[in-house]
């Protein structure tokens, strides 16, 4: 198989996660919707239920979700709320919904009340503890996912078992090490992996059933690393933000020989840094999993006078032989926002590059991002 | 024997040309007030090339640049970003430039330019407060010509706070100063200053260094020159030319292709 043809089968499924639902349901199978982000996924999965990630889209607009939402509140949020509200999520057995920012932490009750008056799903409300490594946080979380667990439990109408969870992780691992392999791969070989393919790879697996989608990214991994050197003559760059993952705007760097070496992206690789244990107490492997994610806006540092996350996008490019990092702004993220003097700070001081780009998932229009990326490779040419 | 190149600037709201000889000499230039998806950019070169009796036959090389520049296929050999042609040009007309403010019909561009060279530069978000089109707004609103802006503002004897930060909300700001019977030379000065603080916020993110040149047809207004030149505590430097700036940078970009190609 070619690798176009490979990059089409991820395609098909990063683009219409609505046809895989479809195809879910035909086949029987109970779907849970999956809000951003940090929820453990591995118990929908050890449950026997298909979760599905739920970040929004690029192809809606925001109306019915207008009667619940504050018009400040991130595109991602308001149009995942959209989308259950238009019946485009109808056949979804329930959702989970993580509180990890200040806009999804009230956008679960919206979650909530309308699913609960419209008499679509069940919601699960999923809170994470600020304090998430102290003995008392990992309790917290235990309690939270027990929670979760309880609740996935109902709508599958059996018990999972520990043991259920135990191969859930390992699955979930695998998942994770494929696509650490791949972001690393498609750094390495920008002549074969645009960045529209890459984001495609990885926004896939989403709405993938994962076995089935580690085996296939697994196939692709092996391809990309039997090719020679790449001698791509372009401009590397690292990406950085909640999302990026319109088609019309990374073709934008394909366009302009931009390619991305690797991200600092939560849809992407914020999301599969760190693996959970596959020993032990499942629950606390989880927990201590949530635990040991590190470097994200939306966690809480206790060290972050040190600027830490700073240093360490700021070192993300250097070791991956970027020139410079492109921040997707998403409008209106606070955390980012509130996050970027700091960010800049560290990136001035290490002499990095970077623009940082607006967006929300209701642009159609990239011109003024196009210009921005085009004299960005200019400069970063020179 | 002599190199021609053909700049073409497609802006949202105007087109610009220029034709250099030689990559010096400025020969022939244009400019039509529609731009990008407008019959403008086709007018704009029949003007460039009938004014110096050449045809685009006689072009080495032809690079676009603007919103609209990649709407010349099969006119133009390629293509750049407005932000680049714009340093290119400011550093032709004004060899020390370190500061480049291009206030465009959609956006406003600061630019860092070092040995002639960009190096940094910050764009607006997704908003047309500090734009042209935040003028055209406006002179609509007091019902005067986008031209006249910079005579009338200079007659203000009053400084007017217009602090809304959206075009929407500055533009009923204005009608309530209407409606109080404000001097609309007030307004207008008022309009300027809010206009530049908008960029000097953004030109300061970059760091201000002299020579700082105002590029782009805005700089024709001299309110907002001058309301610039208090925000920034530096002298902004403008030129006769300063429309065609983005086409100049383009036809020089253009020349040293055709250089390239040649070799």
């Amino acid at each position: 198989m070619s690798l176009e043809a490979r990059f089409q089968e991820f395609k098909a499924a990063a683009y219409a996660p609505k046809k895989l639902l479809n195809e879910y349901k035909a086949a029987g199978k109970k779907v849970i919707g999956v809000l951003p982000y940090y929820a453990p996924e591995e118990l929908v999965y050890a449950a026997g239920m298909v979760p599905m990630g739920i970040w929004g889209s690029n192809n809606k607009t925001i109306a019915r979700a207008k009667e619940y939402c504050a018009t400040f509140y991130c595109t991602i949020a308001q149009l995942a709320l959209e989308m259950m509200l238009d019946g485009t999520m109808d056949q979804l057995d329930g959702v989970i919904t993580p509180t990890i920012c200040d806009t999804l932490r009230p956008m679960s009750q919206n979650f909530r009340v309308s699913m609960a008056k419209l008499q679509k799903m069940p919601t699960i409300f999923l809170a994470h503890p600020q304090y998430r490594r102290p003995a008392f946080g990992l309790q917290f979380t235990v309690d939270q996912y027990t929670n979760v667990r309880n609740e996935l439990d109902k709508i599958a109408g059996h018990k999972m078992t520990d043991e259920d969870i135990r191969a859930a992780i390992k699955v979930y691992n695998k998942f994770r090490q494929a696509r650490r392999e791949f972001v690393k791969l498609a750094g390495e070989h920008p002549e074969a992996v645009s960045a529209v393919n890459r984001s495609a790879v990885l926004k896939a697996g989403y709405f993938m059933e994962k076995p089935a989608y580690t085996e296939k990214l697994n196939e692709l991994n092996a391809e990309l690393a039997a090719l020679p050197a790449s001698n791509w003559n372009g401009v590397k760059i690292v990406t950085s933000g909640i999302i990026c993952d319109n088609p019309v705007l990374l073709k934008i760097f394909d366009d302009n020989n931009v390619a991305i070496a690797t991200d600092d992206v939560a849809h992407e690789s914020r999301t599969i840094r760190v693996d959970a244990d596959e020993e032990g107490d499942p629950m606390m492997a989880l927990a201590k999993q949530f635990a040991n994610e590190d470097y994200d806006v939306l966690l809480y540092d206790e060290a972050s006078n040190q600027n830490r996350r700073g240093e360490f996008v700021a070192n993300l490019v250097k070791e991956s032989g970027a020139k410079g990092l492109v921040l997707f702004m998403q409008q209106f993220c606070d955390p980012e926002e509130m996050e970027y003097p700091y960010l800049k700070k560290a990136l001035d001081g290490a002499g990095i590059p970077h623009i940082k780009l607006g967006i929300d998932q209701q642009m159609r229009d990239f011109g003024q991002a196009a210009t921005a990326i085009q004299a960005f490779a200019d400069v970063l040419s020179m | 024997m002599s190199i021609y190149t053909l700049g073409i600037d497609v802006g949202s709201t105007a087109s610009k040309c220029v034709i250099l000889k030689n990559g010096k000499d400025i020969i022939s230039k244009s400019l039509i007030d529609v731009g990008a998806g407008t019959s403008g950019p086709a007018r704009a070169i029949e003007d460039v090339l009938t004014s110096c009796g050449l045809t685009h036959e006689d072009m080495d090389f032809t690079l676009a640049t603007g919103y609209g520049r990649n709407s010349l296929d099969g006119i133009a050999h390629a293509q750049m970003s407005e932000l680049s042609c714009h340093a290119r040009g400011a550093t032709f007309l004004f060899p020390d430039v370190h500061t480049v403010i291009d206030i465009g019909g959609q956006d406003v561009k600061c630019m860092h330019i070092e040995n002639g060279a960009l190096v940094n530069f910050q764009m607006n978000d997704k908003c047309a407060a500090g734009t042209g089109r935040f003028l055209d707004v406006m002179a609509r609103v007091l019902e005067v010509k986008v031209s006249e802006l910079g005579d009338l503002a200079a007659k203000s004897t009053k400084r007017i706070a217009i602090s809304s930060t959206c075009t929407v909300f500055a533009e009923s700001e204005v009608i309530s100063q209407l409606a109080q019977a404000t001097d609309k030379c007030d307004i207008i000065n008022g309009i300027h200053h809010s206009v530049a603080n908008r960029v000097v916020g953004l030109v300061n993110r970059i760091g201000v260094q002299d020579r700082v040149v105002m590029t782009g047809g805005v700089a024709q207004n001299k309110g907002i020159v001058e309301s610039l030149e208090e925000g920034l505590g530096h002298i902004v430097y403008t030129s006769p030319l300063t429309q065609y700036v983005g086409a100049l940078g383009a036809a020089l970009f253009a020349y040293q292709k055709a250089l390239k190609a040649q070799q």
